[in-house]
C-alpha cells in the first residue's frame, strides 16, 4: 500500500499539436486532486489526451503508481484501455444508443455491484433513460458514474461542471468531491471556475501557452499570483510597464515602486485589492505609491466593499463596510490610495506563445 | 416555424418531382390491369421475380459484409492513399455497368485470374450462373455501402472512441459495442440503397451472367426482352418492380436515409 503522500502520477508531457507546443511536468500525490487552470488554448485538454495515450508524446514520461506507460527507451507504449485512467468529458459524451445503466455498465466488470455508486450519485430515477432524455446535470452524473464504475486508479475531468447552471453547480461539486474521495486515488481536474478549483483541489496548476506558470496550493495562488492571467482570475489589479531596478514605469509615465529588485524590460505589476489603503488626506511620510484618485463605484459584497477608483492608476480596493462610511466613499469623491512597495508583486511579462 | 421558400425554388422543386413522377404514372397508364394476374403468373416472370429478389438481397448482404469493414478501414486513412482507394471503390458507380461486367469476366470468368482458381478449388463457376448474378449485383452495389457508411464514420465524434478506450474497451468491443451501433442508420441506409441498386441491375448482369431464362434472367432483363416481344408483360413486370421498391422505401419510413 502507498503512504498518504506517496506519488500517484508522475509525468512530463512534451508534444507539438498545431500551434501549441506543450511542455508540462506534473505530479499528483495519492489522495490528491490537482486542478488545471489556464486561458483557452493553453493546452489543458491536450494534456489530458496525452496522459490518456490519445496523443503521442514527443518526449517525456508518464508513470502511474508503479507502472510506466511511456518513457524514453521504452518501446511499448501502454494503450489507453490498459491505463486505468478514467476520463470525464465536458459534455458527458454518453453513448447515445445505450441507456444510462448500460453506459455505466460499459466499463464495469460483469459481476460488479454498482448499487453503491448509483446510490451516491442518486441515479435511480433515470437509470433506464437514454442520454437524449437526460438533463445536463443528470448526464454529468451518469458520465461520472460510468467512469468510476470502470474502477480507474485516477480520473481526469475536463470541465465536468461547466455544462451546469449555477444553482446545480454547488450540489454537483459536493457529489463530485464525495465520489472522488470514495472511488479513486487521485484526480486531475481541468476547470475555468476558480471556485471549483479552490473547493475541489488541494493544488492548482496554471497552464499558459503550453507551459506551467504556477503550481501550488490555493493559498499560494491567491497570495502570490505569478502571472497576469492568475492575477486577473483572482481579481487583482494588474498593470504592464517597463521595469527599472525596483520600479515599473507604466505607459502613462506613472512610476510604481515594487518588491522586485532587478527588474528590466516588460514587466507585469500585480496588486491585491486588499493591499490598497484609502485616506482622505495625503498620508504623512508619503509612501512612494500614493495616488489621488476619484471614486467611480462602490459595490458591497459579503463583509467587504469593493471600491473602483480612477486616477493616475485605475485600481480596485477592498475595504470594510465601516470604512465606506468613515471615509464617506461615494462616487465622485476624491481620495488618496496608497500601496506599500512590499505589497506590489512584479514579474517579467511572459512572452505570449502562439 | 419554417418560412416559405422563394417562388422560383418552389417551382423548380415541383418540376423536379414531376420529372420523376410523370413518366412513372404514364407507365401505369398503359398497364393492362384486368389481365395483370394472368401476365404475372407466367413461368418466365415468376422465375425472374424470384431470382431478382433473392439475388438483390444476397448482394445487399454481401455488400454490407464486405463494404462495412472497407468503410471502417477507409475512415482511418488519410491523404492521397485514402483518396486513391476511395476513387477505385467508387468507380463501379460511374463506370458503364457493361464495362464492369466485362471486367468481372476477366477476373472471375472461367479463364479469369481468380475464376479459374475458384473453379479448381471450390468447383464454383460464376459466369452464366446464379452466383454470377449475385457477384455482378454486389460489384455495382458495394460502393453505395462504402460511401454511406464511411461518411457516417467520419462524422462520428472521435472522442467516443477515446471515451470507450478509457473505459477499458479493446478494439473489438470498441467496434461492435460503440462504433457500429452509433452508425446504425447509415448501415441501414447503405444496405437499402445497395439492395435497390442491385434490384435494378442490368448491364453488369447481362454481360457477366448472361440472360438465360429460368437461370440468370432477372426481372430487369426479362422486362428488356419482353419490350421487344410482349409489351404488356413488360408493363406488368415494371409495375411489380416499382411496387416492391416503393413499398420497401415507404415502409422503412425514411430510416433508409439519415433525415433528421
Amino acid at each position: 500500500m502507498s503512504g498518504p503522500s506517496s506519488r500517484l502520477l508522475d509525468a512530463r508531457v512534451v508534444l507539438q499539436r498545431g500551434d501549441l507546443s506543450l511542455d508540462v511536468e506534473l505530479a499528483v500525490q495519492n489522495g490528491e486532486t490537482v486542478a488545471v487552470m489556464g486561458p483557452n488554448g493553453a493546452g489543458k485538454t491536450t494534456l489530458l489526451y496525452a496522459l490518456l495515450g490519445w496523443l503521442p508524446l514527443q518526449s517525456g514520461w508518464i508513470m502511474l503508481d508503479t507502472k510506466t506507460f511511456e518513457a524514453p527507451g521504452q518501446d511499448e507504449v501502454t494503450p489507453t484501455y490498459d491505463r486505468k485512467l478514467g476520463m470525464v468529458f465536458q459534455d458527458g459524451l454518453l453513448f447515445p444508443h445505450l441507456t444510462a445503466m448500460e453506459n455505466i455498465r460499459f466499463g464495469a466488470g460483469k459481476t460488479e455491484d454498482l448499487s453503491h455508486l448509483i446510490e451516491t450519485l442518486d441515479l435511480h430515477s433515470f437509470i433506464d433513460n437514454h442520454p437524449a432524455q437526460l438533463s445536463a446535470g443528470q448526464t454529468q452524473r451518469v458520465a461520472l458514474a460510468r467512469t468510476l464504475a470502470a474502477r480507474p486508479q485516477m480520473v481526469l475531468l475536463d470541465e465536468p461542471l461547466s455544462a451546469l447552471d449555477i444553482a446545480a453547480r454547488s450540489d454537483a461539486r459536493h457529489l463530485l468531491q464525495e465520489a472522488l474521495q470514495q472511488n479513486v486515488a487521485g484526480a486531475l481536474l481541468v476547470t475555468h471556475d476558480p471556485s471549483d478549483a479552490f473547493a475541489l483541489a488541494q493544488k492548482i496548476l496554471i497552464l499558459e501557452g503550453g507551459r506551467v506558470t504556477q503550481f501550488g496550493t490555493a493559498d499560494q495562488i491567491r497570495s502570490q499570483p505569478k502571472s497576469r492571467w492568475v492575477a486577473d482570475l483572482i481579481g487583482w489589479n494588474v498593470f504592464e510597464g517597463i521595469g527599472e531596478t525596483s520600479s515599473v514605469i507604466l505607459p502613462n509615465g506613472v512610476q510604481v515602486a515594487t518588491a522586485g529588485l532587478e527588474l528590466a524590460g516588460k514587466t507585469t505589476v500585480m496588486i491585491s485589492p486588499s493591499s490598497v489603503a484609502l485616506f482622505v488626506e495625503r498620508p504623512s511620510g508619503s509612501p512612494r505609491n500614493s495616488w489621488l484618485c476619484r471614486v467611480r463605484q462602490v459595490e458591497r459584497l459579503d463583509g467587504l466593499a469593493r471600491v473602483t477608483l480612477a486616477g493616475p492608476v485605475d485600481l480596485y480596493a477592498d475595504v470594510t463596510p465601516d470604512a465606506v462610511n468613515d471615509l464617506d466613499l461615494v462616487p465622485g469623491k476624491e481620495i488618496w490610495a496608497t500601496v506599500k512597495a512590499t505589497e506590489v508583486l512584479a514579474h517579467p511579462k511572459l512572452s505570449p506563445r502562439s | 416555424m419554417t418560412t416559405r421558400l422563394p417562388v422560383g425554388i418552389r417551382v423548380l422543386a415541383a418540376v423536379a418531382f414531376s420529372f420523376v413522377f410523370v413518366p412513372l404514372v404514364s407507365l401505369l397508364w398503359r398497364v393492362p390491369w384486368s389481365r395483370l394476374a394472368d401476365l404475372l403468373t407466367t413461368e418466365t416472370i415468376t422465375d425472374a421475380l424470384l431470382l431478382s429478389i433473392l439475388s438483390s438481397v444476397a448482394a445487399a448482404l454481401l455488400a454490407l459484409l464486405l463494404g462495412v469493414p472497407l468503410a471502417l478501414q477507409l475512415s482511418r486513412m488519410a491523404g492521397l492513399m485514402a483518396s486513391t482507394v476511395r476513387a477505385i471503390v467508387i468507380l463501379p458507380m460511374i463506370l458503364p455497368p457493361v464495362v464492369g461486367g466485362a471486367a468481372l469476366l476477366f477476373a472471375f470468368g472461367r479463364k479469369g485470374v481468380i475464376g479459374s482458381l475458384v473453379e479448381d478449388l471450390l468447383g464454383l463457376v460464376f459466369p452464366y450462373t446464379v452466383s454470377g448474378v449475385v457477384l455482378a449485383n454486389t460489384f455495382v452495389a458495394l460502393p453505395f455501402v462504402v460511401i454511406t457508411v464511411e461518411g457516417a464514420l467520419r462524422a462520428l465524434d472521435p472522442r467516443y472512441e477515446l471515451a470507450a478506450s478509457s473505459l477499458g474497451a479493446h478494439r473489438s468491443r470498441l467496434t461492435f459495442r460503440v462504433v457500429l451501433p452509433m452508425v446504425k442508420p447509415a448501415l441501414i441506409a447503405g444496405g437499402v440503397i445497395a439492395w435497390a441498386r442491385a434490384l435494378g441491375e442490368f448491364g453488369a448482369t447481362i454481360t457477366f451472367a448472361g440472360n438465360i431464362q429460368g437461370k440468370t434472367q432477372t426481372l430487369p432483363l426479362a422486362v428488356f426482352v419482353a419490350l421487344e416481344s410482349d409489351r404488356e408483360a413488360a408493363l406488368a413486370m415494371s409495375v411489380v418492380l416499382m411496387s416492391v421498391s416503393l413499398i420497401v422505401l415507404i415502409s422503412l419510413r425514411d430510416r433508409w436515409w439519415p433525415v433528421r
